[in-house]
């Protein structure tokens, strides 16, 4: 691994950095994303993280961009900057595959409020990344496109759903990239490829033209290299929008400003019970280890006493399965073989639960809320593992649609559900490394709407460490 | 219940949807059928937006 501060190569940078350094005519737009497509050529063989590579259309506008800054004409925070994102942001006139065979060849018609949010701010097009399935699995395997590597060590899983996006950013090939959280999916491939990702609160930003899992549950997020990236791009895309009424309206708050204070003074919560149960030695080293810098920069650290986690989680899937299997419906009735095996099973299940339960599951999410937040009053948000182990195999992982994958799946999300269910932001951060290599992430989980809190201590944590700067290295 | 959905299921897919979704009813048994008569699903909503309220007013 090395760290990049001191690397002349533009894809290497910061998202922040880049930003600035097109802004001041440093590096040219073509430059950057020239870079990203170099490094993209090298990694995708090993990788498959891009669904879709498009390097002469990005070249072009790259050139755009620089013609239009020449002139004095700047587009946005991020002028001139290359992303990819999630293939599930509807892009117009773009083939949205969703990780499926159903769409392979569907064609958006209408840009996703983020995706657009991002494009106004200047950012240039180098492709699609690859994803779970309809974004319906945790590991980052893909029964029509194949698996994507973690970029640490090729035969270990990214964790998923959006796993393009996590191996992608991991990797330097985008300076950052959307991903979307329904039961874990930017936290677990944040988590398994030491990248930065954060799950959004329900309605911070607009899901509109976002492909849709579980109304309920869906929340888009960005996966970046830091915290401060993070807060750039949430900065950009919260926000009320007419097309989402689910998106809360009133102010949004200067995240990039909350990222540049301190968390001295703040009180951070560790659970009890749960999050620090039967966790892979290497992974409860790094807790202490986490829990030991923010200390050191002047937090409180108190424990937590949590409600039972066990009940949220288990609300959450019946929450989830039914929501899916409402929304798959018609293609599970009319297209049941173009479904992945494991995709079709877990959309199956979905119909064997009751009205009724899902209902109680739906009524019971205010009074669980309102619960979690009396347990953390006392504290400014609460760290815990993203999952009990690092990134396993992708042979010991693949479990198909055998009896017991689904029992694989919720053990591998257990740390990632509750807050889905509570609706409730959590920012992954890169806290440490194996033995063996590979990276172990941590979250941080606070108060419905109160992304700049983590994001204050993420950023704070990350000025203090070097996770989140190693990069992997091609063998 | 495959069958009531409109989408029949084999006696094999049907014993691997019980054992699949069969933890999630166990673990919210101890929920199911004590909440209160007058809760509505759209309190969570108003739990969301009342705390966000009381963090703008800090």
């Amino acid at each position: 691994m090395n760290i990049h501060q001191m690397s002349t190569e533009p894809a290497l940078m910061s998202l922040t950095s880049v930003a600035k350094a097109i802004a001041q005519k440093r590096v040219s737009s073509r430059e950057a994303t020239q870079s990203c497509l170099d490094r993209i050529a090298q990694w995708q063989p090993r990788l498959n993280a891009l669904m879709a590579i498009e390097a002469e259309q990005a070249l072009a506008a790259a050139d755009a961009a620089d013609t239009a800054l020449a002139k004095g004409k700047v587009s946005g925070a991020l002028h001139g900057v290359p992303l990819a994102h999630k293939d599930m942001y509807y892009d117009a006139g773009k083939v949205v595959t969703c990780g499926s065979r159903i769409r392979r060849d569907f064609v958006a018609t209408v840009t996703s409020t983020a995706l657009q949010r991002l494009k106004d701010a200047g950012t240039i097009r180098l492709g699609s990344l690859q994803m779970a399935e309809f974004a319906y699995g945790p590991t980052g395997h893909n029964s029509h496109y194949g698996a994507v590597h973690n970029p640490w060590a090729f035969d270990h899983i990214t964790g998923g759903s959006s796993s393009g996006s996590g191996a992608a950013v991991a990797a330097r090939l985008t300076f950052a990239a959307l991903g979307s959280d329904t039961g874990g999916s930017i936290r677990m491939p944040a988590h398994f490829c030491g990248v930065t990702g954060l799950k959004t609160t329900v309605g911070r930003i607009s899901r509109a033209g976002a492909m849709p899992l579980s109304q309920s549950l869906d929340t888009v997020g960005p996966l970046a290299r830091s915290a401060q990236d993070c807060a750039l791009l949430l900065a950009l895309m919260a926000g009320a929008d007419p097309e989402d009424p689910t998106a809360v309206t009133g102010p949004v708050p200067d995240y990039t400003a909350a990222g540049q204070q301190s968390m001295k003074g703040l009180t951070i919560g560790v659970p009890t019970a749960f999050y620090v149960d039967d966790l892979d030695a290497e992974v409860a080293r790094i807790l202490d280890e986490t829990i030991a810098v923010l200390k050191r920069e002047g937090a409180h650290v108190v424990q937590v006493e949590l409600p039972d986690q066990r009940q949220l989680t288990a609300a959450c899937q019946l929450v989830l399965a039914t929501e899916a299997a409402a929304f798959h419906k018609r293609w599970l009735i009319e297209r049941p073989q173009d479904y992945g095996p494991q995709v079709l099973m877990r959309l199956q299940n979905g119909l064997a639960i009751p009205g009724v339960l899902y209902l109680e599951a739906m009524r019971w999410r205010g009074p669980a809320l309102s619960a979690h937040l009396a347990a953390v009053a006392g504290v400014d948000a609460v760290i815990a593992p993203v999952a009990p182990v690092a990134a396993p195999t992708i042979a010991e992982s693949d479990v198909g649609n055998s009896p017991d994958a689904e029992a694989v799946i919720q053990r591998l999300t257990r740390f990632t559900r509750a807050i889905n269910y509570l609706g409730l932001p959590s920012l992954g951060i890169p806290a440490g490394f194996t033995a063996s290599g590979l990276p172990v992430g941590m979250q941080l989980i606070g108060r419905s709407f109160d992304e700049a809190m983590l994001l204050r201590i993420g950023a704070a944590f990350q000025r203090v460490t070097d996770f989140h700067d190693r990069v992997p290295e091609l063998p | 219940m495959a069958d009531v959905a409109g989408v029949p299921a084999s006696t094999e897919v049907a014993t691997r949807i019980a054992n699949s979704i069969g933890p999630a009813f166990e673990g919210f048994a101890p929920v199911a059928g004590t909440l209160p008569f007058d809760l509505e699903p759209a309190t969570f909503l108003l739990v969301q937006a009342a705390k966000n309220n009381e963090k703008a007013a800090k």
